[in-house]
């Protein structure tokens, strides 16, 4: 059995304010996986990845990503994952050829290769005209697009993508959709965080629900639906949320 | 190259780079600072003192310009440069590859390092065409530079990463580092101030370092020199040593 491109197990994470953002997670990510983490707006899904990511500290359990230990062995652990952010996180003193060549320098990828690797990145985002400008110069949609870029650039093996599509026009959308496709099917593992059920139905071969920092369902989306005893994922989530008053197939029945 | 030497030294390119690409502000703006203070001290005022314990005057004052030159500009580098990434939240990338705390904290000085031994010696190389400016004691000046300009350096790193808002970086500058330079003796000699000044002085830390660097231009001092290199060593041993402690906890970088 190949090890796990992501293991969480029993993940707590409590900030010195109190707050329990994180309350014992466990879930596994397989090598090869298309994996979808959804929940409402401080359900923990950021505070999950940035835990795994070494942005923020777990204060109890562990993280393995691809049997790295994500504090112990961080180097190793880190060097497997690339992280799009939600936040746009980009320095806007650097150009966008600067962003991704330092970025793989992090990562201690040797100069021609991170010269390949950029305009062959630069080129897959439609971003190669932008190479020299600096980054706050560019609109929404190519700071979306240089932050996907960004987390390719040093090949991880487990890409995460936290709400990747948020704020995206749907040509940009579907674009994205395309290419976290592609590069699943050439053998990266990867994980997803969406508030877009749709897109979550559509790309993911398994789902986990995330709510007040806790897993409360996990499965297939259609396996979810009928833990729910519901016809769709939509309404699988509404359940978890308490807001089956808002379904649609319901309101569709009870319309005259 | 090895991939860690690679990431080190992308790290450190980034932080000179940062610093090369606002060229106006980073050096033109220190260096045109420098000038002005040497015009003012040493044409106008120059002209009237003559001489301090038997030593030009502008000759006496250069000593300390440079050593504040390094000293700011490593400070004013390292605490914008880290705040600034913090508020852009550009700093994750280099958070979250796989930099260990000490690369990471070396990194991050190296900048302002880098930036205050450029104007430092920018201004040396000027003056030294200006004036007849002697060099007496070389063992002592280039590692009493090199500690002054690593202090002022991890100094910044530290209020950079305690920092919230820019505010907290210019309260430190203005209220606490010039003051500390302007009163440590840049200007004058602090046997000449009368009591409790000149006692005062002896408390202030930067009276010290501007000894130290006078001492290896021009031989002058009313320090112990040897004591002072020793605790200008222990004081920059023990701030690095703090920082590298906050690195590694990820204090005020990582949640």
């Amino acid at each position: 059995m190949p090890e796990a491109a992501l293991k969480i197990e029993d993940l707590v994470k409590r900030y010195p304010t109190g707050v329990e953002a994180l309350r014992g997670v466990s879930l596994q990510i397989e090598q090869g996986e298309l994996f979808g983490l959804l929940g409402p707006n401080g359900a923990g899904k950021s505070t999950l990845i940035h835990c795994t990511t070494g942005l923020a500290q777990p204060t109890g359990g562990s993280i393995h990503v691809f049997g790295h230990d994500a504090t112990g062995d961080y180097g190793e652990a880190r060097q497997a994952v690339g992280l799009a952010p939600q936040e746009p996180n980009l320095d806007w003193f650097l150009t966008v050829a600067e962003t991704l060549d330092y970025h793989a320098g992090y990562f201690g990828m040797p100069k021609r290769e991170r010269r390949q690797r950029t305009q062959e990145l630069l080129e897959t985002f439609s971003l190669t005209e932008k190479r020299d400008e600096r980054t706050r110069t560019l609109s929404g949609g190519m700071k979306r697009r240089l932050i996907l870029a960004r987390a390719m650039m040093h090949r991880p093996r487990l890409l995460i993508l936290d709400e990747p599509t948020a704020g995206v026009d749907v040509e940009l959308r579907l674009e994205l959709w395309h290419y976290v496709q592609r590069i699943n099917q050439e053998g990266t593992s990867i994980l997803l965080t969406t508030h877009y059920l749709e897109e979550a139905e559509q790309l993911c071969d398994r789902i986990a629900f995330i709510n007040e920092g806790q897993i409360v369902g996990r499965g297939t989306s259609s396996e979810l639906a009928a833990r729910f005893e519901v016809d769709s994922l939509e309404d699988a989530y509404l359940a978890l949320v308490g807001r089956k008053e808002l379904s649609r197939s319901h309101a569709e029945v009870a319309a005259p | 190259m090895s991939a860690a030497q690679i990431r080190f030294a992308t790290l450190w390119r980034r932080e000179v780079n940062r610093f090369m690409k606002i060229k106006k502000q980073t050096l033109g703006a220190p260096l045109l600072e420098t000038f002005l203070y040497i015009s003012v001290f040493g044409a106008a005022l120059g002209s009237r003192i003559k001489e301090l314990h038997g030593i030009e005057y502008i000759v006496f004052v250069i000593p300390g310009l440079i050593m504040m030159s390094f000293a700011i500009n490593a400070f004013a580098n390292n605490s914008s440069s880290i705040l600034q990434q913090k508020f852009q939240g550009a700093i994750q990338d280099q958070l979250s590859s796989p930099a260990s705390p000490m690369e990471l904290l070396l990194a991050f000085s190296f900048g302002g390092f880098m930036r205050g031994l450029i104007v430092a010696g920018l201004t040396f190389i000027a003056a030294s065409l200006l004036v007849d400016l002697p060099v007496d004691h070389i063992l002592v000046l280039v590692p009493s530079l090199f500690l002054v300009g690593f202090f002022f350096s991890q100094l910044g790193v530290l209020t950079g990463v305690r920092a919230e808002q820019f505010d907290d970086v210019a309260f430190v500058q203005t209220f606490v580092l010039t003051p500390l330079i302007f009163l440590g003796g840049v200007f004058y000699s602090a046997t000449l101030l009368p009591q409790p000044f000149e006692t005062l002085t002896h408390f202030n830390p930067i009276y010290y370092m501007i000894n130290l660097i006078r001492y290896g231009f021009v031989g002058f001092h009313e320090v112990n020199i040897a004591l002072s290199l020793l605790a200008l060593t222990a004081a920059t041993g023990a701030l690095f040593a703090l920082n590298l402690r906050l690195f590694s906890q990820g204090y005020r970088l990582r949640d």
